[in-house]
């Protein structure tokens, strides 16, 4: 690859017209176009590089995606639809050791504070009593699951697998922009990344000490088991999905077989006696530790929306009576809904009785006089989002709105304020990413969707994580959803 | 093992089983009886190919219109559920489902193949010719059968692949020899040709893969009864009736939970029907009507699959 580069420094390098744009917190370069400091063998590595030696590597990248079947179906004329991989950039995102310290230590924070909430909340309820958020947030919130109230699941853990997102803002500092503690995605595409990037650009590992993800399978296994349920010393342990045609399928299948588990579906299984089984070809066999990809309504019929076929009739009552540990708890989503986020500071102050580390963003909950009346004269500087959703969906980002736009979300906010939350439109950091149409690096804006683990004892964080990028330029939204792209994150060794 | 896994590896094994046989058959089709001693070649080869292939097949056009759309419907026409592309589209969403079972390698395999056959286009098709599709349809199927043996474990998954694939192949060579047999016995009613009748019996032998290893078995092209005697006896030829019944019993045998079988159940079945086989000689099959002893051999086959169906394969 590298080895076949001319000697000599070509005349046109794929960043030798990299534009800067002022006010934009870059990566890789600060304000005086230098390399930052972990970016600089990088940079030295890439700028080598001629757009038609780049465009191989590309290629070779996106076979390697198309052959796993790490692939998405778009709808077409012909009959099955055609199949995309999702957009990858083979420029990886650097983060240096002591920020990722900073940052590790900020996610390990807020997830212990968010499993002392959900504790709280489904027992004494001592953070509602002492008014520092408010109950009727909480009890009206989508997400408050009134089955919870008094269950103790093992070790007391709710959120066994955080995604929470985070990105930096141009001050420089990381922002938590969502606590996704339901059903989190992104993980496979964060492994499938770095297999991918071994593959096409081994040099750059061979320069850089970057810290392994592999182990991240083993740890997720090792934390299920040791959520069995009391005296069960070898559970059995699944991965449960909605199935082939759910969007998140390749990274259901992924999970089970790098754990070398059954991924199971909700008519795989059956409850007798407050027991939970899979129906194999030798009969029935018990199951201990669900890691469910289903969200709470659709998990039983019997306790949340009747008409699921994605469910077990009878789990929640298995889960109540201990048999079955869910991966994760129920009831966990009343932690992620954005007006509760306004109060995450406060919680990690009340449980912790630290300072955070990681940074909130500014947040005004529409549903309280002064904000609302805030959120409706400042519209256009804000990005509006309802609490519920996830996805980048109903989002609304008042700069780039028109009027007929911003007078439909005035409307739907005034109709429903519980249901609307508004920031400022942070300015996320942007990343050199290759613009195929430009044949060129581009600034691109960036997040990073983290993934931790929590267990009894322990606590991990993927060293990383999915860096997703907005491949329209200027645009702030990187959900793979709406188009965004990923590219590998390396964290440095120290 | 769940049970629905279990059901989408032996499908998986079925049609990928049945696309390779389906590429092979109109390899051998097409090119062997282009120079058969025949008055309307063409009528017989289409008329061949439909039988075995598609029998609900429905050709308009005439000439060299017809032999293009025969062609493309049934390897590269997704509206036919009979056709290669189909075939192979199920063998992978079957692999899709089980993909936790099965080795990355293995689905790799399978992807790689539904992506060439999903990009291969029908003017491919009609500059390259017919056999140059299925060479590399032979070839995806030997790469994946490779995977398949070598990058599994050789417990239930595995077991479950392979029954699916000798399943389809029992199925296969018994409807081939059925046709043929018929074909030879009608050729003989009208005008007894001594030519074409050994002529149907190189292509039946083939169709299976099985004229090189006959003629070192036999010292020599075999006649109809020695071809016969291979494909439906022959003890360690991996297409022949027997080998496959084997292969079944030893599938079964590993997946079964008790090695007791109770009379009648579907393990007693199949170890009784390959038995009866291994000791059955071509003069016993003889005493018989030979297309009749092959129907029965179909029903017996369909009476197994339906059987284990019902035992493994369904919630």
């Amino acid at each position: 690859m590298m080895k076949d580069a001319p000697l000599e420094l070509p005349k046109k390098a794929i960043l030798d017209n990299y534009e800067m744009c002022e006010g934009l917190y870059d990566e890789i370069f600060d304000a005086n176009q230098n390399a930052r400091e972990h970016y600089k063998i990088l940079v030295e590595d890439f700028g080598k590089l001629k757009p038609e030696d780049y465009t191989k590597l590309n290629d070779y990248a996106k076979i390697s995606f198309f052959n796993q079947g790490i692939t998405f179906a778009v709808y077409s004329e012909s009959l099955k639809g055609v199949e995309r991989i999702f957009p990858f950039d083979l420029m990886p995102r650097i983060i240096a050791a002591k920020e990722w310290e900073h940052v590790e230590k900020g996610l390990i924070q807020r997830n212990l504070a968010i499993n002392h909430f959900l504790y709280d909340i489904y027992h004494d309820k001592k953070i509602l009593r002492d008014k520092v958020v408010p109950a009727d947030l909480v009890f009206s919130s989508n997400f408050y699951v009134r089955e919870m109230i008094g269950i103790n699941p093992p070790g007391n853990i709710y959120t066994h697998i955080c995604g929470t997102d985070i990105i930096r803002h141009n001050d420089g500092h990381y922002y938590v922009l969502e606590d996704n503690v339901r059903c989190p995605s992104g993980v496979s595409y964060v492994l499938s990344n770095r297999e991918t990037m071994k593959k096409v650009f081994s040099n750059g590992f061979l320069h850089h000490d970057v810290r392994s993800i592999d182990d991240y399978p083993h740890q997720l296994l090792e934390m299920m088991v040791s959520m069995a349920p009391e005296g069960v010393d070898d559970p059995t342990c699944v991965v449960m999905s909605p199935g082939m045609y759910n969007s998140a399928y390749y990274e259901h299948s992924f999970l089970a077989q790098n754990m070398g588990i059954q991924l199971v579906e909700g008519r795989d299984l059956f409850v007798d006696k407050n027991f939970v089984y899979m129906k194999t070809i030798h009969g029935p066999t018990k199951i201990d530790v669900i890691y469910r990809r289903v969200d709470d309504e659709f998990i039983d019929p019997l306790c949340f929306r009747a008409g699921s076929y994605l469910g077990v009739p009878g789990l929640m009552s298995a889960y109540r009576a201990g048999n079955v540990t869910l991966i994760n708890a129920p009831g966990t989503g009343v932690a992620d809904d954005k007006a509760v986020y306004i109060y995450m500071p406060d919680i990690i102050r009340y449980y912790l009785n630290e300072e955070p580390i990681l940074k909130n963003v500014r947040t005004y909950r529409c549903e309280l006089e002064e904000d609302y009346r805030f959120v409706m004269e400042n519209m256009h500087n804000l990005v509006v989002k309802p609490v519920d959703e996830s996805g980048g969906y109903g989002i609304l980002i008042g700069s780039r709105a028109s009027q007929e736009e911003l007078e439909e979300f005035r409307t739907l906010i005034t109709g429903n304020r519980r249901k609307y939350i508004a920031q400022p439109i942070m300015s996320l950091s942007v990343h050199g990413t290759f613009i195929e149409s430009e044949s060129a690096f581009e600034q691109r804006h960036i997040d990073l969707r983290t993934f931790s683990l929590m267990s009894k004892d322990k606590q991990f964080v993927l060293k990383g994580g999915l860096s997703r990028v907005a491949l329209t330029r200027g645009s702030l939204v990187v959900n793979s959803s709406q188009g965004g792209g990923s590219k590998d994150t390396w964290v440095l060794e120290e | 093992m769940l049970s629905r896994i279990a059901n989408s590896l032996f499908w998986m094994g079925r049609y990928l089983e049945r696309v390779e046989h389906t590429a092979r058959y109109i390899k051998v089709h097409y090119y062997s009886e282009l120079d058969a001693p025949l008055d309307s070649k063409e009528e017989f080869i289409f008329e061949s190919i439909m039988t075995m292939i598609d029998e609900d097949m429905k050709i308009t056009g005439d000439g060299e219109l017809k032999e293009k759309q025969l062609l493309f419907s049934i390897t590269l026409d997704e509206k036919n559920p009979a056709s290669i592309i189909s075939g192979i589209g199920y063998a992978r969403e079957n692999a899709r489902g089980a993909r936790d079972s099965i080795s990355s390698e293995l689905w790799g395999g399978i992807n790689r193949f539904y992506h060439f056959i999903n990009g291969y286009s029908e003017e491919d098709l009609h500059k390259e010719g017919i056999h140059v599709l299925c060479d590399r349809i032979t070839e995806h199927c030997s790469i994946v059968n490779g995977y398949i043996d070598n990058t599994l474990l050789h417990n239930e998954a595995w077991s479950l692949i392979r029954l699916g694939i000798h399943v389809e192949r029992a199925f296969q060579i018994t409807r081939i020899l059925y046709s043929k047999v018929k074909d030879i016995q009608s050729l003989q009613k009208q005008y007894l040709s001594k030519s074409m009748e050994s002529y149907e019996c190189v292509t039946m032998l083939k169709s299976a893969e099985a004229f090189d290893m006959s003629k070192i078995y036999y010292r020599g092209v075999p006649n109809i009864r020695e071809a016969l005697e291979f494909l439906i006896l022959n003890r360690n030829f991996p297409k022949s009736i027997c080998y496959n019944l084997r292969h079944i019993h030893h599938a079964v045998e590993k997946i079964a939970t008790s090695k007791q079988h109770h009379a009648g159940s579907i393990e007693f079945k199949v170890g009784k029907l390959f038995n009866t086989y291994e000791y059955l000689t071509i003069e016993d099959i003889e005493k018989r009507d030979i297309p009749e002893f092959l129907n029965d051999t179909l029903l017996d086959l369909f009476e197994i699959a339906q059987g284990l169906e019902e035992k493994y394969l369904s919630n």
